[in-house]
């Protein structure tokens, strides 16, 4: 039963992404604006030449049917699913006739640095503090760990960025910008991770104090509903200790609905940090993404959203199926 | 509720999961098949992950879309340079390596450093010899010769011959997909209508010779994009519009060391350059994109210089220590628009054409009156610190002597009253008493009274604080604006050839030469997208046309400057101001930057061949 159930879920996930695809390729073509001037006003841009981009990027082909003799199917549309389906996420209209693969593998990369250990501390900052504050219920470390996750959930990303960007590289040395020193030779593989760590430094203690507050809030009522069961009570006139009762029921079981939580939001990893990423100059996939927006770049953006989207959906299935498997009262999702 | 420990109690019995097939009471039906769990296996599988995740991460770490070429034999000869690496931040980044299809700014810092071409402008706006030592004009204007220097090698060794410069030429002219370059070489395209044919030949080793379909008045400033790529290595290249040209090889004074996509390029000095060696030993473009972290990094020191930043940091910069904040012009001047929409429907393009401009627009009453109701000079304390010109017409004043200087009386004073007068007597009367004046005529636009809509793009600082400010002021004298800001090229969507709006606020950047501004008001300018107000006089376009074939420099201004003062009277657009070129250096790490001409521009190779390190 479980075999089937897994193969159901995978192709209903296949068939969810599909529909994303189709729905953002004709979501990009539906806005306003022309790739093939990619944004240049300039009286001396050639009217040929834009002629000329448009039928390199296959644009000069109607979009979804061609109903104007030949192939029904020579349309912008079949064409994209047709080199997807070999897996080219064709060229780059904006950067350098480059393959899209290649753009996004690299941002990628950088985004991943970036964000996985920021998602790792904040979940484990959040979940840390949350337990202590439900332990410490109605206390004054109570109230200040909630404050300090509100205010930092609230707080707006760029702000923080640039608060600790001014801070960390005036006072403290780390550098304002960039993912290395540029031209700087290594001697051996540590200075070279320790340069990368310095500039890592400042973009990830932003995006873990802006991720903690959602972890440590959620955590933080989960084990005050998990405080209240009875089971605990027995547990404790069984003559376990705090640390025990937490450690053997407590955790567990308040962590149920952080795991989804986690899987969830490792499925937006790579989206990037947009925000994080501009600020720090970090070359990363949400960089990539919002510089592809401006200049109508669809190739990028359709490759960086297909990307996201079995991200997502691949996230939400393994948190279905981790649920079903943590979760002992729930047999079939 | 709390925990209560009992007192002195011992530690009970460990009743733990895992290790004894015990039911512990749990609200969880089911959970008897849970307690067999090996959480020994568990601990394991975590662990074996966490290694997994390791090694993945030790092999790969965060990498950039690199290309790094050695560039080259560059240390052989020469004067070696006595050193330093400058660290220049900017906002954006170079697309493309490709001159033909490169249409970003950065792309252009990079062409001027790599490559030469046939003439160079200099910071006072000359034009000054580069790889054409001399070039004279024929009698008739038609030919022009060029004399070419034969000292110069490419990066790769290889001599830079007339051949070169020739191939280089007609790449430009005859590829059609290249984007921006081929526009500079328009009069030696040929036309099939008349009997000449253009020609641009190689005479002997030295020396070149254009002939061009009608007579070339504006010659000089099209010279400057003419960078001399390589022959032998462009003409082996499959389709020169998809060769990406990583290795860049050029004959100027840097050489492509190393390029990370939206991260830095690294150039290294050119020490066999034919006019000597730059002192630097290298000079990196590194891309800091938020405006504060680029400020913040010059003022620690990071950065050597920084090519732009919105004028809200200039005191901050003021403040810090050994760093100097430097204005000027920049190369062919920058300046702010407000675009009427006065096309005629009569005008109005077929295909693309909508043409929803208000009408009241198309009275010259109302945009002279509008022109009188903008105070520049408030505009400019308020958002440019001060600095900067009040505008004129296109022509900015870092053309030189094309700049109308003598028009600046017949501006339009900031007079509200009598600008409120001008409208009462041109029959626009707010005859409802809701603040808003109606027009004269019947048709008064969908809101049947002087309500316009005003758009701008939203990736400009100012334009919004101006909106607003012209809404006060517009709406003092009766007339209402619906403000909206607009992506870019969403704005180009409304603007041209659509002419869906009626007001917008933007900007244009000049060529050196007139030329190519003083076309978006010419009619035949309206169905290539290029016009945005829709002007159409054919007075102005004899005018236009006489200019382009004009040799003799004085007659040619008095044609220019004659077309601005038509352009002056029929108010297509108010020009607030230009714009500034402020930028910004350390003072301690280097020196000799060019920063007493009137002209700014760290970055141009002028700058970064001359400077060396401080101390």
């Amino acid at each position: 039963m479980r075999g089937r159930l897994l193969v159901r879920k995978v192709l209903w996930s296949v068939v969810t992404v599909m529909v994303v695809i189709t729905f953002n390729f004709f979501l990009f073509r539906v806005l306003p604006g022309d790739p093939a001037k990619a944004g240049v006003r300039d009286p001396r841009l050639s009217p040929a030449a834009v002629e000329a981009a448009r039928i390199r990027f296959g644009l000069d082909k109607p979009v979804f049917l061609n109903t104007e003799g030949g192939s029904l199917f020579d349309s912008q549309y079949f064409h994209y699913l047709q080199a997807l389906s070999e897996g080219d996420l064709g060229t780059s209209y904006a950067f350098n006739n480059r393959a899209v693969t290649s753009l996004i593998g690299n941002a990628l990369r950088n985004t991943v640095w970036l964000v996985l250990p920021a998602q790792i501390l904040s979940i484990g900052a959040g979940v840390a503090l949350g337990l202590w504050a439900a332990y410490r219920r109605g206390t004054k470390i109570d109230v200040g760990a909630l404050t300090f996750s509100l205010f930092m959930w609230a707080l707006p990303t760029f702000f923080l960025g640039i608060l600790l960007l001014f801070f960390g590289s005036r006072y403290l040395g780390f550098p304002s910008a960039g993912r290395v020193t540029i031209g700087a030779n290594y001697a051996n593989a540590f200075e070279q991770f320790w340069d990368i760590a310095r500039h890592l430094f400042l973009p990830t203690l932003t995006f873990t104090l802006v991720l903690l507050g959602e972890y440590m809030l959620v955590m933080r009522s989960s084990v005050v509903e998990v405080f209240g069961e009875d089971y605990i009570q027995t547990a404790k006139a069984k003559g376990l200790s705090v640390f025990e009762i937490i450690r053997k029921h407590a955790f567990r079981n308040a962590m149920l609905p952080i795991v989804t939580l986690i899987a969830l939001n490792l499925g937006f990893t790579v989206s990037g940090a947009i925000q994080v990423e501009t600020v720090f100059s970090w070359p990363g996939l949400g960089k990539l993404t919002v510089d592809a927006v401006s200049q109508r770049d669809y190739p990028v953006l359709q490759g960086a959203f297909l990307l996201l989207a079995i991200s997502v959906i691949a996230a939400n299935l393994v948190a279905e199926l981790l649920y079903l498997r943590l979760d002992p009262r729930v047999t079939e999702v | 509720m709390g925990f209560l420990r009992p007192p002195g109690q011992a530690r009970a019995v460990n009743v733990g999961w895992g290790d004894l097939p015990i039911e512990v009471g749990s609200p969880f039906p089911g959970a008897e098949r849970k307690l067999t769990v090996n959480r020994h296996r568990q601990r394991l599988v975590l662990r074996a992950g966490l290694v997994v995740i390791a090694l993945l991460a030790a092999a790969c770490g965060p990498g950039s879309t690199e290309t790094t070429t050695s560039g080259g034999t560059t240390q052989t000869s020469g004067t070696p340079s006595t050193g330093g690496t400058v660290r220049i931040g900017y906002a954006g980044a170079p697309a493309d390596l490709n001159p033909g299809i490169g249409v970003l700014v950065e792309d252009y810092i990079m062409y001027n450093l790599i490559y030469d071409s046939l003439l160079d402008t200099d910071l006072e706006g000359n034009f000054q010899p580069e790889v054409a030592t001399a070039w004279t004009p024929s009698d008739d204007g038609l030919t022009w010769t060029l004399t070419i220097r034969d000292d110069i090698t490419f990066h790769d060794g290889e001599p830079l011959t007339v051949d070169d410069v020739v191939y280089s030429m007609a790449l430009y002219r005859d590829t059609e997909a290249f984007l921006l370059l081929g526009d500079y070489l328009a009069p030696w395209v040929d036309d099939p209508e008349t009997p000449q044919v253009p020609e641009i030949t190689a005479v002997d080793a030295t020396t070149i010779r254009m002939t061009a379909e009608y007579p070339v008045a504006a010659f000089e400033y099209r010279m400057p994009g003419m960078y001399v790529l390589p022959q032998h290595i462009w003409e082996a290249v499959d389709d020169v519009v998809t060769f990406t040209n990583d290795e860049m090889i050029g004959s100027g004074p840097f050489v492509l060391a190393e390029y990370s996509q939206g991260e830095f390029v690294r150039l290294e000095s050119n020490t066999d350059y034919w006019e000597g060696s730059p002192k630097v030993d290298e000079v990196i473009f590194q891309t800091v994109d938020n405006a504060d972290a680029r400020v913040q990094a010059l003022i620690n020191g990071e950065l050597d210089a920084i090519t732009e930043f919105p004028a809200t940091a200039i005191p901050a910069l003021r403040d810090a220590a050994n760093v100097e904040v430097v204005d000027g012009l920049e190369f062919g001047g920058r300046l702010a628009d407000i675009i009427f929409n006065m096309i005629d429907p009569a005008d109005c393009p077929p295909e693309d054409g909508v043409c929803s401009g208000h009408p009241a627009l198309r009275d010259v009453q109302v945009r002279r009156a509008l022109a009188h109701a903008v105070d520049k000079q408030q505009l400019i304390d308020s958002l440019l610190l001060g600095l900067g010109e009040p505008g004129l017409g296109l022509v900015p004043p870092a053309l030189g002597d094309w700049f109308a200087e003598e028009l600046i009386p017949s501006d339009y004073a900031f007079d509200l009253e009598a600008a409120a007068v001008m409208l009462e007597e041109a029959g626009y009367v707010d005859t409802d008493g809701d603040g808003i004046r109606e027009c004269p005529t019947a048709d008064c636009g969908p809101t049947g009274d002087l309500t316009f809509r005003l758009n701008y793009p939203t990736d400009n600082d100012e334009h919004p604080r101006v909106s607003d400010t012209l809404s006060g002021w517009w709406g003092d004298i009766g007339v209402a604006v619906q403000i909206q800001g607009l992506d870019s090229d969403a704005l180009t969507a409304v603007c041209c050839p659509g002419f869906d709006f009626d007001v917008i606020l933007w900007s244009w950047t000049s060529d050196p030469d007139p030329e190519g501004l003083l076309s978006v008001l010419s009619c035949d300018a309206i169905p290539t997208g290029f016009s945005e107000t829709g002007y159409c006089n054919p007075t102005y376009d004899e005018l236009y046309n006489q200019q382009t074939v004009e040799t003799d420099r004085a007659a040619r201004r008095e044609i220019i400057v004659e077309m601005q003062r038509m352009a002056l009277e029929d108010v297509p657009y108010i020009i607030p101001w230009y714009y500034p070129k402020i930028q910004a250096y350390r003072t301690d790490t280097f020196t000799g930057w060019l920063v007493d001409s009137p002209i700014i521009a760290l970055e141009d190779p002028s700058s970064l061949t001359v400077i060396q390190a401080a101390g």
